[in-house]
């Protein structure tokens, strides 16, 4: 991160805010001028939206209210019908909850140990296995998810027929989409797969600013590997860890096009709908707009509260 | 030494495995003569190009593409200018409420997507611009600028203010420094924040499954649903359309990346 350098003299040019902002209500105005587009558009499209959200799921909004515009104002009566619901509390919020501790788990530590082996590659070797980690970084969801589909089809898929060479399932019967840990087993294989490379070139950039003084130094006090791992790189490393774990948790969360892009995962199994799905299926496909809306609200809350954690990581960190 | 250097080949092939398999495979079946005749092989017996010609003739895949390319490129004009005339007012100049919209850029980029396309379906469709992809354009730019801002913002901070002051003691407005000074200092900056905003564009899907019912203005990426037949699905083709959709999204990505973390690398081992 960089950060902004702070002007301390008053140089010359309309560039400068002086020192007391008011005098020139040009140059006041200037920085709004050229914030006003983006503003607008993020404004208009993503905060005026999430307010928006917040009033539907107070209403009663179904296909009726979508064509005529009328409002049916029902209050807390969406998020009652939720919170009473126990696809929210023995589905959606486990599958999302668990799955997301668990891929950003496994995330974290296969990013970590691909971080250690670049470290102890040459310079032919490491461009090489990061060339590849980036491709796997590359890979659109969409496109990620139906290769990972396809690996684990029913009967002939490659990842089946191979699990029944080592004798762990039938390939004639198994049908990893209908359970749901199974479901959630691919689903984590290719958000890992999609999620790991990101974490693996941030710690490796940390690892290359510990001095290597310090590690032989551990080295020659007899510390192996993995003392050495977590007496000296992780304490060192420790913001790094944080900012790539809670980053991890943000994107996991919210995984939506993994889920529903594999079979049943757009509401036609119900036990595998995670917040973000129950969502849109509530609201798309059942035109339950209101509750569509109170669940994507409880979404918003969860990962506003990550957020904050994240906020104040960073800014620990570096100075806005 | 020996345990050690075989653990490390290990690890490295470990990796490769993981991380290539799968877009080994899509390439593979993509080009495979019998891929939906029970042939799922690493290696296909049979090597053809007729899903390729299959997916962009018949499956109209063509368009797809196109309408992507439209909305994409649409994207990164707008959002490049737009972020750059933001970033250079964070950076550049000192105004009451600066922080609070800093922080706001950064918070913004955790809405999930989920809260957002509720209400802008149902804003949509009353503006009617539903199925249109200028409707797209306008939801992707609002996607891609806070990470847009986020990154320019410190290639911007990082010109010297020194040399904006030149160009005024030459007699230069500040329009005119913009373009002369300020621009052309920047532009490695807005190349890279310009293929993360193609790339939101080109791999969003919710939005586009979502506002583009008709099947004129569908993007590769719900486009691709199509080979999903109801008596089974064309694996060859979605596999060809698939690498068709990864393949720019993979060279763009591994040359800006690259450059990226070279620079961070090298920076971290002089220091």
């Amino acid at each position: 991160m960089t950060t902004v350098r702070e002007r301390t003299r008053p140089g010359r040019g309309a560039v400068t805010t002086g020192p007391r902002p008011g005098r020139d209500p040009r140059k006041n105005i200037r920085p709004w001028l050229l914030l006003a587009p983006a503003l607008l558009v993020m404004g208009g499209l993503l905060l005026y939206p999430l307010l928006r959200v917040a009033v539907i799921s107070l209403q009663d909004f179904g296909l009726r209210e979508l064509v005529s515009g009328r409002t049916d104002w029902v209050g807390f009566d969406n998020y009652a019908e939720l919170l009473g619901d126990g696809q929210l509390w023995r589905t959606a919020l486990p599958n999302t909850v668990v799955f997301a501790v668990a891929t950003v788990a496994l995330t974290v530590v296969l990013g970590t140990l691909v971080a250690l082996l670049l470290v102890r590659l040459g310079p032919v070797a490491r461009g090489v296995v990061t060339t590849a980690i980036m491709v796997a970084w590359a890979i659109p969801a969409v496109t990620g998810t139906y290769v990972w589909v396809f690996l684990f089809t029913p009967g002939d898929g490659l990842a089946i027929q191979a699990l029944d060479a080592l004798g762990l399932v039938d390939a004639a019967t198994a049908n990893p989409f209908t359970d749901r840990l199974s479901f959630f087993a691919v689903a984590a294989l290719n958000v890992v797969h999609h999620g790991f490379p990101f974490v693996a070139l941030t710690v490796l950039a940390g690892l290359l600013t510990v001095p290597q003084e310090i590690t032989e130094a551990a080295t020659v006090d007899g510390a192996n590997a993995w003392r050495r791992f977590w007496s000296v790189t992780f304490p060192m490393l420790r913001p790094v860890f944080a900012v790539v774990t809670v980053l991890s948790t943000i994107w996991d969360f919210k995984v939506f096009t993994q889920i529903y892009l594999m079979p049943g995962g757009d509401g036609v199994t119900r036990s595998v709908l995670n917040l973000g799905t129950w969502s849109y299926v509530e609201s798309f496909a059942q035109n339950r707009y209101g509750l569509g809306a109170a669940i994507a609200v409880l979404l918003t809350a969860l990962l506003l509260v990550i957020t904050v954690g994240y906020l104040r990581l960073l800014f620990r960190e570096d100075e806005l | 030494m020996i345990a050690r250097r075989f653990g490390l080949w290990l690890g490295v092939a470990g990796v490769l495995v993981f991380t290539l398999l799968p877009v080994w495979l899509m390439v593979s079946t993509a080009f495979n003569g019998r891929a939906n005749a029970g042939s799922r092989t690493i290696w296909p017996e049979e090597w053809t190009l007729d899903n390729f010609t299959f997916v962009i003739g018949e499956g109209g895949f063509g368009q797809y593409l196109v309408n992507s390319l439209t909305v994409a490129l649409g994207t990164v004009l707008a959002g490049a200018l737009l972020a750059l005339l933001a970033a250079v007012a964070v950076s550049r100049f000192r105004f009451r409420f600066r922080t609070s919209v800093l922080v706001m850029i950064l918070v913004i980029q955790m809405v999930p997507v989920e809260a957002l396309v509720i209400p802008l379906f149902i804003q949509a469709r009353s503006l009617g611009v539903l199925d249109s992809l200028f409707g797209l354009v306008i939801v992707y730019l609002a996607f891609s600028l806070p990470f847009a801002i986020w990154t320019l913002r410190g290639f911007v901070a990082a010109i010297p203010v020194e040399l904006e002051e030149a160009a005024y003691l030459d007699g230069a407005s500040w329009g005119r420094m913009f373009w002369s000074v300020l621009l052309p200092l920047v532009a490695p900056g807005l190349v890279a924040t310009s293929v993360f905003s193609f790339i939101t564009a080109w791999n969003e899907f919710i939005f586009a499954l979502t506002f583009m019912s008709d099947q004129d203005g569908f993007t590769v990426a719900v486009g691709l649903r199509r080979f999903f037949g109801q008596y089974g699905t064309d694996w060859g083709a979605v596999m060809a359309a698939s690498t068709l959709i990864t393949v720019p999204v993979m060279v763009f990505f591994v040359i800006a990346q690259r450059r990226l973390t070279d620079g961070l690398v090298a920076g971290s081992v002089k220091g």
